[in-house]
């Protein structure tokens, strides 16, 4: 384990690496609105949509002040979180060709649609952040908490995409258990709604949920303009920290027969 | 020759890893523990040992499925082996058959900067080579075309363009030469014969002897994952028409 880290490490500092997985995110981010006419558009309207829906439906049932706030606060991430996970999970299959044939480090696959999508999140949220400000966000030094909170998602994103990921490669059903379990936990997670309105007894449940916490330092990021709660962003950092030591042990050991089933 | 050789394997075996019977679902694997093992040996070669030396250029023969592919993809990196050594000294260019690497939705000069950047170039030095590429493709114009629109052997003019104009120490080509028209293909032979005269290595996969005996001057033949024989090209391929 402590040399392939140290492989991982000596590759990362390459710089004809660090190229190689810049240009496969470029690729892949542009290869995404190719043929679309909308292009980049399409990931603001779909929370656009979800937003509109949850303000006639839900708005009363949360009764919190500026739901629309809350709401696309909570989106925004959503999207992020569950997207950039299902695209790190199939991206060792999406660069079958590019796996097959030319001699990169695998392990440049997750990392550059890790890449990807951050960099599809920074796109969007340039417009989501005006929508944001006419939705009644105050501007606070605590937005800087953006940086670790979106860096501790990132190697959350990356480490349960590798591990989801090589499964993939052996099981296809992993990809269909994501997209199809994924709404659900959209109403697992408070994101229409908060956490109080849930019966006391009910709320360890939603609190076993990994999602919870990240969405909890999201929402008190853009909604309640404050730090994210202490203990919440410790729990998203260790959760991180587990599933990317579990995605790269596993991805180190089964890589082997990536080759002979993509 | 006391030289060290560019290319040594010493004892490989390179296996597969496949799916017992190929269609266990998850839901099998989960619920019918120790019955299924995840991953599968299967040997795809064995015990291959040779070396072959800067200048030489080796035709690899074999039936279809003997393990030459594989033995491409080792030589280039790709695939590492479960046992023995491969000593490759130098910058390898991989020519893995026919489109492979190149994205179908991209246009054919975005597929030169991508494909450069993957092999490790710079910027600078993609910058550098793009003309030269597009020239020797012949492709003029319709280097602004999505791949997907190339014709197969418009594709082979593309891909052979960008692996061979690295100046490669070992070039590994797997039958990608047959599909461009004769005035290409007769390029691309010209193209490797002068790299072969400045000491560039050539491992060659053809099912044409009159190609690897023009070509090459040592070759090797490959049956059921062994080397069956390393030699002469003319006593190889003997013993290659004999399998049939």
């Amino acid at each position: 384990m402590q040399k392939f880290l140290k492989g991982v490490l000596s590759t990362l500092s390459d710089k004809g690496f660090r190229n190689a997985i810049l240009s496969l995110a470029v690729k892949t981010i542009k290869l995404r609105y190719k043929n679309s006419l909308l292009g980049v558009f399409w990931s603001m309207l779909n929370p656009l949509i979800f937003l509109v829906i949850m303000l006639l439906i839900f708005r009363e049932i949360a009764s919190i002040p500026n739901y629309a706030l809350y709401a696309l606060s909570g989106l925004v991430f959503w999207n992020f979180l569950s997207a950039s996970v299902l695209q790190v999970l199939t991206s060792f299959i999406d660069n079958a060709a590019i796996l097959k044939s030319i001699n990169l480090h695998p392990i440049s696959f997750p990392l550059s649609a890790t890449l990807a999508a951050i960099f599809n999140l920074l796109l969007s949220l340039i417009p989501f952040s005006i929508l944001m400000f006419f939705l009644g966000y105050r501007i606070d030094i605590s937005i800087i908490a953006i940086l670790p909170v979106l860096f501790v998602s990132s190697v959350f994103i990356l480490g349960l995409g590798m591990f989801l990921g090589t499964t993939n490669v052996y099981f296809r059903d992993v990809q269909l258990l994501w997209i199809s379990i994924m709404p659900a936990f959209f109403y697992f997670t408070p994101i229409a709604y908060t956490i109080d309105i849930i019966p006391v007894e009910s709320q360890k449940f939603i609190k076993l949920n990994p999602f919870y916490y990240f969405m909890e330092c999201y929402h008190d990021i853009f909604y309640y303009s404050r730090f994210p709660d202490v203990k919440n962003f410790i729990i998203c950092t260790i959760m991180a920290l587990i599933v990317f030591g579990l995605g790269l042990y596993f991805f180190n050991k089964y890589r082997k027969g990536f080759i002979s089933n993509i | 020759m006391t030289q060290e050789p560019i290319i040594k394997l010493e004892n490989v075996d390179i296996c597969f890893y496949v799916r017992e019977s190929g269609h266990i679902s998850l839901k099998e694997f989960i619920f019918k523990p120790g019955k299924y093992k995840l991953l599968q040996k299967q040997f795809v070669l064995r015990d291959i040992s040779f070396e072959i030396y800067r200048g030489e250029s080796v035709g690899l023969l074999g039936r279809n499925g003997s393990g030459k592919s594989t033995l491409l993809r080792a030589l280039s990196g790709i695939i590492t082996p479960d046992k023995g050594k491969i000593h490759v000294n130098g910058k390898v260019a991989p020519l893995l058959g026919l489109g492979i690497g190149l994205e179908q939705e991209m246009t054919g000069i975005e597929n030169i900067k991508l494909s450069c950047a993957l092999m490790g170039l710079s910027k600078a030095e993609t910058k550098e080579l793009i003309p030269e590429i597009i020239e020797f493709s012949e492709l003029g114009e319709t280097i602004d075309w999505a791949v997907k629109r190339y014709s197969t052997g418009m594709m082979s003019r593309l891909s052979f363009s960008i692996a061979i104009m690295k100046q490669p120490d070992i070039l590994l080509i797997d039958e990608v030469l047959a599909v461009g028209d004769k005035g290409f293909q007769e390029k691309c032979l010209q193209k490797v014969n002068k790299l072969k005269s400045i000491g560039t290595t050539v491992v060659y996969v053809s099912h044409s002897m009159s190609e690897v005996s023009n070509m090459c001057s040592k070759a090797a033949l490959l049956n059921n994952g062994h080397l069956e024989m390393f030699g002469d090209v003319q006593s190889v391929g003997d013993k290659y028409l004999q399998l049939f």
